[in-house]
């Protein structure tokens, strides 16, 4: 479904990610950790072409990125993308959050978005909130919003940029609760977390990044359990220590 | 004599009634073109071509950097002898389009400037197009920011529309100099000349203050 063949790219002189190799299959669901600006953020956003590619290949769902053939703007309807910073539309309610790409891109006839997003809504668990704007919302609750957003569009793929860091902690749940929803039903999914619970829970493979590059990949019960490398197991004596 | 020069006024009003008309056709007519030209040229210049922003950021600064009453004369006398025949009326209306332009490209492109990234990058990865981004995302976003100076931007073009009057224009202000050549009490006539700009503009002042209050209430849109 996703996959990166030797992928480098630079910012400026920054060798941000360094021959990547790495493949997504259809309804697997991947997480990737590593510490700040190891370029897993980076890594996600060039699957959805919010970041370009220096070289290699990069094929997202029978599509080569780069190629002319490949019309970018089709691709993304096919690609849900959950921000760290919800990036919810503030002018519009969450109804309207959730209906305008299947309105405007998808062409549904409004009514029947309305229904279906109200009814993506709901299973957010944002059934009284069809009418609130986001700044009426918690960061939970946009989050949510956020990814029914994406949900509404029925896309192939799922990528989430580290979608609970900016929450508080009594919030990450409520999130965490509707991604294991959304795995569960067999979405393929590339999930940016530090969030080792629901890595344990729902995924098949952790991926570990350092300085750009992939140092590791493993069954989350290996990469927890038995970490390789002198790196990966730095990094999780950080964030498992408390 | 005040109450004669006041009666001999009363005669000049439908002089005067043509000249606040062509003030008002005028600054209209300039103000519905300028906001259109001036709003594309505003997307134009955040589009991301290096080009385009450079073109038309230069030809912004020479319009802002050069007196208005050249620039009109610029149009009037130069243009024919390059063989564009124009009349005053529609040289005051490119002079008056293209003035309003620029301000409100530049207010129009700070705007959609100040939309957060974050909105255009949601905008994207759901496969809205560029102008669907726009329409529906962006520029609700950057009227915001940009309704008050775009209200306030108005007023000084209808004030700069009395710069025509030196082209011949039969506008309220070239009125005040016609009538005070028959009445001649240049405070009086030109008081009144004030308090007819002063009519037009005031309600837009009043709108201005309006949209400035309600951008704190609305919900990053503004309904007017």
């Amino acid at each position: 479904m996703i996959e990166f063949r030797g992928v480098n790219k630079w910012f400026g002189a920054l060798h941000v990610l360094k021959d990547i190799t790495l493949s997504v299959e259809p309804r697997e669901v991947v997480v990737v950790c590593g510490p700040s600006g190891s370029g897993k953020s980076t890594l996600i956003r060039c699957i959805n072409g919010l970041e370009t590619i220096k070289d290699g290949d990069l094929v997202v769902d029978g599509q080569r990125l780069g190629d002319r053939a490949t019309n970018m703007t089709e691709l993304r309807t096919e690609i849900g993308f959950v921000f760290q910073a919800f990036n919810l539309y503030p002018h519009k309610t969450a109804l309207e959050n959730v209906t305008l790409a299947p309105i405007h891109v998808r062409k549904i006839p409004r009514g029947e978005a309305e229904a279906s997003g109200r009814e993506m809504l709901a299973k957010v668990g944002l059934g009284d909130k069809f009418n609130a704007y986001p700044s009426e919302l918690s960061g939970g609750q946009q989050q949510r919003v956020a990814i029914a957003r994406c949900l509404c569009m029925r896309p192939k793929i799922m990528l989430f940029d580290e979608p609970t860091s900016a929450l508080d902690p009594e919030m990450i749940s409520e999130v965490l609760d509707v991604m294991v929803g959304v795995a569960e039903e067999g979405m393929t999914m590339m999930v940016v977390t530090h969030e080792m619970g629901f890595a344990r829970k729902v995924a098949q493979r952790v991926v570990f990044m350092d300085a750009g590059a992939v140092v590791e990949t493993g069954t989350p019960d290996e990469f927890f359990s038995d970490p390789k490398t002198d790196r990966s197991r730095a990094f999780l004596s950080k964030i498992l220590r408390h | 004599m005040i109450w004669f020069q006041l009666q001999s006024l009363m005669g000049s009003y439908p002089l005067a009634l043509r000249g606040l008309g062509m003030t008002i056709a005028l600054s209209g007519i300039s103000l519905v073109l300028g906001t259109i030209l001036g709003f594309a040229l505003g997307v134009l210049r955040t589009s991301g071509s290096r080009l385009l922003d450079s073109a038309i950021g230069l030809w912004v600064d020479l319009i802002r950097g050069t007196p208005f009453l050249v620039q009109i004369f610029l149009i009037f006398f130069i243009l024919p002898e390059l063989g564009v025949e124009l009349d005053a009326f529609t040289a005051g209306i490119i002079a008056l389009t293209n003035l309003a332009a620029c301000f409100i490209c530049e207010i129009v492109a700070a705007g959609i400037r100040s939309v957060p990234t974050g909105q255009v990058e949601a905008a994207l990865a759901s496969g809205l197009s560029q102008w669907q981004r726009m329409r529906q995302v962006v520029l609700p976003q950057a009227m915001r920011v940009s309704l008050p100076p775009l209200v306030g931007q108005y007023v000084l073009l209808i004030k700069d529309s009395s710069v025509v009057s030196a082209i011949g224009l039969t506008d309220l202000t070239r009125v005040g100099w016609l009538v005070v050549q028959r009445v001649p009490n240049g405070l009086l006539v030109f008081a009144i000349v004030g308090i007819g700009y002063f009519v037009v503009c005031y309600p837009l002042i009043l709108l201005a203050r309006r949209l400035e209050r309600r951008m704190s209430a609305a919900h990053g849109e503004v309904q007017l």
